[in-house]
């Protein structure tokens, strides 16, 4: 369908739209210039809105601004990749031509690599490495010089084709680019990082953006009028914090320090055969050339965190200029590192502190350790090193030490000897932990004029500007017009035997409690249809609630009904547990999935249609609150933002329930039923989006397990009538004449709203005129408060009315 | 209600005592051959004339009377018991490396502010370099020439160096001072947010309590019921205020506020303010107790002059002297102490920590 929202032409590749303000709202942040939090339900098309009215956009107005879509996993990118090919193959046929019109997709070399030996390797990072040491710049020297050194065939092929057109126009889904690359013996990473620059779209991961190590290479040639979209951005906070925080362990300083022996060799060993290599690497540095460029290629050997401009002016301290110093340099740090790991205490400090300590027993002053990143790529790429891979945890180092010294405040370094209080056996770790989501994803909010943020459950929406350091244009929550209730949300505080339940830490084991999830659970398995998820706030809670269960026979129960499918930690063990959920599903038997609130399968999986029927949430998922960093960032939080503890915890926790809540219903054809389970939630109930706190109804918020499970039955069997697709037009999605009589309304509306602005005004001059002896008390006061009333809008209008 | 985070923001003990590090198994005196396994506590020593390592033991047998030579066999340095001290770093290179900087860096002491140009600074910098890789790394000749030069510059930079020292000592000061003041503040504003939370949590309960005494009074048999869970309140609001107590506990810091200043117009007080008069207990009229009362009376303790009261205020009073005064504290904004990270740290590492700061 086509409409007009203003004065945009925009093409819609279905027929029938979700209504709601979600475009107009879109289209004020683009036209404004500024950043939006948008909260819209999961399920309702969300991203072909986005991209069909961003693409409008950028097709329409002469400045084509170019769309940077991010999303979270591969399959969400490709999904998005997808939707934007079908909508412009609509666009293609309405229009009559294919526009001038290029959309990629960006993931990591592990998925898109097709060197026939790299791309069995199974760690990423091992991919990445070896790739690097196929195509870096000197190896390409080398083999024109005709020294015999390994290269990439499918990256040379790239060099013959003109640079910016790699591939043709069009999207390219990555299984398309994929197929492509093959074909014409092309490497679809490179082509893809190449060609970024001549896209419209770009549809990549997070990290592409955020990760700073990462983002200085490949995003840096994009524009500042760019719109940058988050989508499923729910998590953004602990992907930015993630980004930036480093773990240390006994054994990474170990490789580390194999690292640094291993470079002192390579060095020695160039300092007798080819001298002449390290002193130009040296006088650049004196020179303060430091390749800068180079270093940013996109085949630049090692990633480094971002730094402020200031200190990329600079040049490499002189103490650490030659290379034989700098590898004293770090061994020095590495060895100062193994020291404070052998304290058997808990220690949590500051960088500044931190720093001081380190001074005082190393002599290493801050402004080289800043530089240890940079330098350290400059000299793998001097000594040409190809087994990049070794150096890995010698880079984690260096990148440790850059970001300590960069960052006075904001972040913390924690030493835990051991893993848990009752651990014997030392295992220190160093946590070097981000606590502020805004240092990672400033640069992205300095350098875009518009981002988007958006995600089926965000509230409450303030706390995204407040935690992440910005200010918002738009920021809005959208309901859901439903043509029937197409799911059932409620909140079972009681048992049958009216005995409170809640997975609080003080009742959480008592054997009234567990017996009471266990009816409920065997109960709703007993009624649900086909496939039921069940969400923990932990694994530990989860495995010994089963094991209770287990005991009590609960299971043997739940058994007649339903198979029972459980997420364990280990990423191949739960997918294959999906599956087979999937065929039980599907085959009629029913199964229900127990999983944990924060796990793989609660942020990335959809239950949709038959899949999940019945979502039921044990417990509000509250994370660990022990976790010494869990206290060290809700302590910044409290001082920094002025979020309260608790009010942070518990808007964590909802979110997490909200997300799992919206597993079971991806689509307005979906119906299913969402049970929260424990007493505390009904204080939260205004913490959950919009759009399912909307669906609850009042006598829904306080159940008991039998009132819930009756107050199913009827949701499922009204579920069951027919209930034919064209009922929903004009309710809960539109067509077009919809749309034509709901704008013709809104602008009725409008007319009526100016003309009784009008008259406000001119009763107003009246007032005016009369109520200046003080008695025109009653009526002039109306009229000025209704005044306040009045928006910017409203007035504008006023004034274009006037002048006419 | 979430789960209470237990003490929100406290942070990780940052306060410790130095713990024994567990021995790993291959830890042998190479001196003496003792194992680890055999002596728990055994200690590690080395003595930076020549980095051989040895336990305590060894050193007290070998160096107790006097300076004697290193028992490793081809190493005839001549030690003595003062010069051993345990090693802060695991590797003895880089031990001695350090030890050799502490050197180069009391002489070479200065600082960007002294240089015209970002390039000036870094030439200087790569020398000092250089001239402390000489001294680790180099061999006879260089090592000597570098000696020269270190001996040769500290002689004519004589009075910069001073100079840049006491700096160097104040810049320090002043960093140890902020980060000390910015704790209280972080200390002061964690109270009153746990305080905020605590009066949230009393008026929450005291509404309660209001909305339970109305039922209560309602005729009805309601109030009977209801009264049963009154108990449970009235606890909590014990706690909360017993929570609150704590709170008021923790911030102690108003004992160390000096006395007023005088008005000007009072009288002149030669000591500025001072009052004798005990603050924290009374003496009573006569104090009775069979064990004191024979010093009354007992011819070999009373003495001409010598008033029995004043015996006893003493005693008081050193008994209660130094109440009030937070060690810790004055150590954090002290001067010549490091900071308390520093020092714990240090001590916690080992025994070096204290021994390195004398030196
Ligand atoms: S250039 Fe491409 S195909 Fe070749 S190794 Fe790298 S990622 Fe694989
Ligand atoms: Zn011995
Ligand atoms: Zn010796």
């Amino acid at each position: 369908m086509e409409f007009n929202i203003d004065d945009l032409p925009v093409l819609f590749p279905y027929p029938r739209i979700y209504p709601g303000i979600y475009m107009c709202d879109l289209k004020k942040t683009l036209d404004a210039g500024g950043h939006c939090v948008l909260e819209m339900p999961s399920g309702t098309g969300k991203t072909i809105t986005l991209l069909s009215l961003i693409v409008a956009y950028q097709q329409y107005y002469p400045e084509h601004r170019k769309l940077i879509y991010c999303s979270r996993t591969m399959s969400e990118i490709e999904k998005a990749l997808v939707e934007l090919k079908s909508l412009m193959k609509f666009r293609a046929e309405r229009l009559g031509h294919d526009e001038e019109f290029r959309g990629l997709g960006l993931t990591s070399r592990k998925n898109l690599c097709l060197h026939p030996s790299v791309k069995r390797e199974k760690s990423g990072s091992v991919v990445d490495a070896r790739c690097r040491s196929l195509t870096a710049g000197f190896v390409r020297e080398k083999k024109e010089k005709g020294e015999s050194v390994d290269t990439c065939l499918y990256h040379d092929n790239l060099d013959a084709l003109e640079p910016h057109n790699l591939v043709p126009n069009g999207v390219w889904t990555l299984d398309g680019i994929l197929r492509y690359g093959e074909e014409h013996k092309q490497c679809p990473y490179f082509t893809a990082r190449r060609m970024m620059q001549f896209c419209n779209v770009i549809i990549y991961s997070y990290h592409y953006l955020l990760d700073p190590k990462i983002a200085e290479r490949v995003s840096k040639d994009l524009s500042k009028d760019c719109i940058v979209v988050f989508d499923e951005a729910h998590n953004i906070d602990n992907v930015c914090i993630e980004s930036l925080s480093t773990d240390i362990t006994e054994d990474s300083l170990r490789r580390a320090t194999r690292g640094v022996q291993n470079l002192q060799a390579k060095i020695s060993e160039m300092e007798e055969s080819d001298q002449k290599k390290l002193q130009d690497e040296y006088e650049k540095l004196v020179e303060g050339l430091r390749g800068a460029d180079e270093a940013r290629r996109e085949d630049a050997f090692m990633a480094n965190p971002v730094l402020p401009d200031d200190l990329l002016k600079d040049a490499v301290p002189g103490n650490i200029r030659r290379a034989e110093h700098f590898v004293g340099f770090l061994k020095r740090f590495i060895e100062y590192l193994k020291t404070r790991m052998k304290v058997r205490q808990v220690i949590s400090e500051t960088p500044p502190s931190f720093l001081a300590h380190l001074k005082e027993y190393t002599f290493i002053e801050k402004k080289p350790l800043r530089f240890c990143a940079e330098r350290l790529t400059s000299l793998v790429r001097t000594l040409e090193l190809t087994n990049i891979e070794d150096y890995q945890p010698l880079q984690e180092v260096a990148t440790f030490a850059t970001l300590v010294a960069t960052y006075e405040k904001g972040f913390l370094l924690i030493l835990e000897p051991y893993e848990s209080d009752t651990a014997e056996v030392p295992n220190p770790v160093l946590h070097f932990t981000c606590l502020d989501a805004a240092i990672a994803i400033k640069p992205v909010f300095d350098r875009f004029s518009s981002v988007v943020i958006t995600s089926g459950t965000m509230s409450p929406l303030e706390m995204y500007p407040k935690m992440l350091g910005f200010t918002t244009v738009v920021q809005e929550s959208y309901a859901m017009t439903l043509a029937r209730r197409s799911f059932l949300p409620m909140i079972v505080t009681r048992g049958s035997d009216q005995a409170a339940i809640s997975t609080s830490f003080k009742i959480r084991n008592e054997p009234s409690v567990v017996r009471n999830y266990g009816n409920l659970l065997s109960e709703f398995a007993r009624i649900t249809p086909d496939g039921m998820v069940v969400f923990f706030p932990s694994y530990l809670y989860m495995e010994s609630i089963i094991s209770m269960w287990q005991g009590m026979g609960i299971l043997d129960e739940v058994w007649r009904y339903k198979l029972i499918l459980v997420e364990t930690p280990d990423a191949q063990e739960t997918s294959l547990a999906l599956e087979t959920y999937r065929t039980a599903c599907a085959n009629g038997r029913g199964a229900v999935m127990l999983c944990v609130a924060r796990g793989k399968v609660s942020e990335g999986i959809d239950f949709d249609h038959h899949f999940g029927r019945t979502v039921l949430c044990i417990g509000v998922p509250f994370q660990y609150t022990e976790s010494r960093i869990l206290k060290a960032r809700l302590e910044f939080l409290r001082e920094t933002y002025r979020i309260r503890e608790n009010d942070f915890l518990s808007f964590d926790a909802m979110r997490h329930a909200a997300q799992c809540l919206g597993r079971v219903l991806r689509g307005k054809d979906d119906y299913g039923i969402m049970v929260l389970a424990d007493r505390r939630f009904q204080k939260k109930r205004a913490q959950l989006p919009k759009w399912i706190n909307q669906a609850m109804m009042d006598a829904d918020v306080n159940m008991s397990t039998d009132m819930a499970v009756s107050s199913a039955r009827r949701f499922l069997r009204s579920m069951g009538q027919a209930f034919p697709a064209d009922k929903q037009d004009g309710v809960s999605v539109w067509t077009m004449e919809h749309l034509a009589a709901h704008k013709e309304k809104v602008e009725r509306e409008r007319i009526v709203e100016l003309t009784l602005a009008r008259e406000k005004e001119e009763a107003m001059m009246v007032g005016n005129r009369n109520g200046g002896g003080g008695g025109g008390g009653g009526g002039g006061g109306q009229w000025v408060e209704s005044d306040y009333e009045m928006d910017e809008d409203d007035e504008a209008e006023m004034m274009a009315l006037d002048a006419v | 209600m979430p789960p209470k985070p237990a003490a929100p923001g406290a942070p990780a003990r940052n306060l410790f005592h130095p713990l024994p590090i567990p021995p790993s198994a291959d830890d042998m005196c190479p001196v003496c051959k003792t194992i680890r396994y055999l002596n728990r506590d055994m200690e590690f020593l080395i003595n930076p004339e020549c980095y051989h390592t040895m336990c305590l033991n060894c050193v007290n047998r070998l160096f107790t009377d006097g300076p004697n030579q290193c028992p490793y066999a081809g190493c005839s340095r001549t030690l003595r018991r003062k010069g051993f001290r345990s090693a802060f770093f695991g590797d003895l290179a880089v031990e001695r490396e350090v030890d050799v900087r502490r050197r180069v860096a009391a002489v070479f002491n200065r600082v960007e502010d002294d240089f015209e140009t970002a390039r000036d600074w870094d030439n200087y910098l790569q020398m000092v370099e250089d001239l402390t890789f000489d001294l680790v790394h180099g061999t006879g000749e260089k090592r000597g020439e570098a000696e020269k030069v270190l001996v040769r510059w500290e002689g004519e930079h004589k009075g910069e160096i001073e100079r840049n020292r006491r700096a160097g000592r104040e810049r320090e000061e002043q960093a140890r001072r902020r980060m000390g003041l910015e704790k209280d503040a972080a200390r002061e504003r964690r109270v009153a947010a746990l305080r905020e939370v605590e009066e949230e949590r009393r008026e929450r309960a005291a509404s309660k309590e209001a909305e339970l005494d109305g039922i209560a009074a309602a005729p009805d048999g309601r109030g009977g019921v209801q009264l049963k869970r009154r108990g449970q309140v009235v606890r909590a609001v014990e706690a909360a205020a017993a929570a609150t107590a704590e709170v008021g506990r923790l911030s102690i810091r108003g004992l160390k506020e000096k006395g007023k200043p005088r008005g000007a117009e009072g009288p002149y007080d030669p000591f500025g303010g001072v009052d004798f008069a005990p603050s924290r207990y009374r003496l009573g009229e006569g104090l009775a107790h069979p064990q004191v009362d024979k010093y009354r009376f007992d011819q070999g303790h009373v003495t001409g002059g010598y008033s029995f009261e004043e015996w006893t205020a003493r005693a008081m009073y050193e008994a209660f002297a130094g109440l009030g005064v937070f060690v810790e504290d004055e150590k954090e904004a002290g001067i010549g102490l490091s900071s308390r990270e520093i020092a714990t740290i240090a001590s916690g590492i080992a025994a070096v920590g204290d021994k390195m700061e004398l030196d």
